[in-house]
């Protein structure tokens, strides 16, 4: 798997780990501010498209949130779908992805 | 704070905002959608949005897609945490 050189924490793997064990977590992408891949729990193919169809996304609603306001930030980002949900929570240097399937509906 | 119906060219139909807040919301948050949406579809082409929610430090953006339109809503976090604790104590 291509990743960048940066220095991945036993922390850093951990957490990943405890993410990914969570039910319900397809998979988790930590993406560098340049769109390239720090660490990933899926596949080639499928990082490669989160990587960069996200944090364009990510970059994109960070800079409307700066430009509506200048004094505000994004804190995280999610998008729901049918199928799963992607939930984006960008940082100084990184991005973090969390790719969660739906939990299943509560029958009222 | 606020909410507001767009219609598929990125303008407000219907909104409880003041024209300066809607036309600015309504063009951006428009295009993200489209972004996001066609963003899901590369992803899986039998897939598509529901729902999306930017929420940054002072306030939640909350946008409904629909087949023609778009609704959004502006609340401050204070609501949802509001909401939140009002959940875990039920």
């Amino acid at each position: 798997m291509a990743t960048s050189e940066l220095p991945i924490t036993h922390d850093l793997d951990e957490i990943l780990r405890r993410i990914s064990d969570i039910k319900h977590i397809a998979g988790v992408v930590v993406v560098n501010k340049e769109g390239v891949t720090v660490k990933s729990t899926l596949d080639n193919s499928l990082t490669a498209m989160y990587s960069v169809l996200v944090s364009s996304l990510a970059t994109r609603a960070k800079s409307i949130i700066r430009d509506l306001d200048p004094t505000n930030e994004l804190t995280y980002l999610r998008i729901k779908s049918k199928k799963h949900e992607v939930l984006v929570a960008p940082d100084e240097e990184y991005i973090l992805i969390v790719v969660q399937n739906p939990p299943e509906p509560l029958n009222s | 704070m606020g909410m507001m119906v767009i219609n598929p060219d990125g303008v407000a139909v219907r909104t409880t905002m003041d024209s300066t807040h809607t036309n600015s919301y309504s063009a951006i948050l428009s295009r993200l959608t489209d972004q996001a949406r066609s963003a899901i579809r590369d992803l899986d082409p039998l897939n598509e949005v529901t729902f999306i929610r930017l929420r940054s430090r002072k306030n939640e953006i909350l946008i409904a897609p629909d087949k023609e339109f778009n609704l959004i809503v502006v609340q401050t976090p204070a609501d949802v945490e509001s909401n939140h604790a009002k959940q875990s104590t039920q």
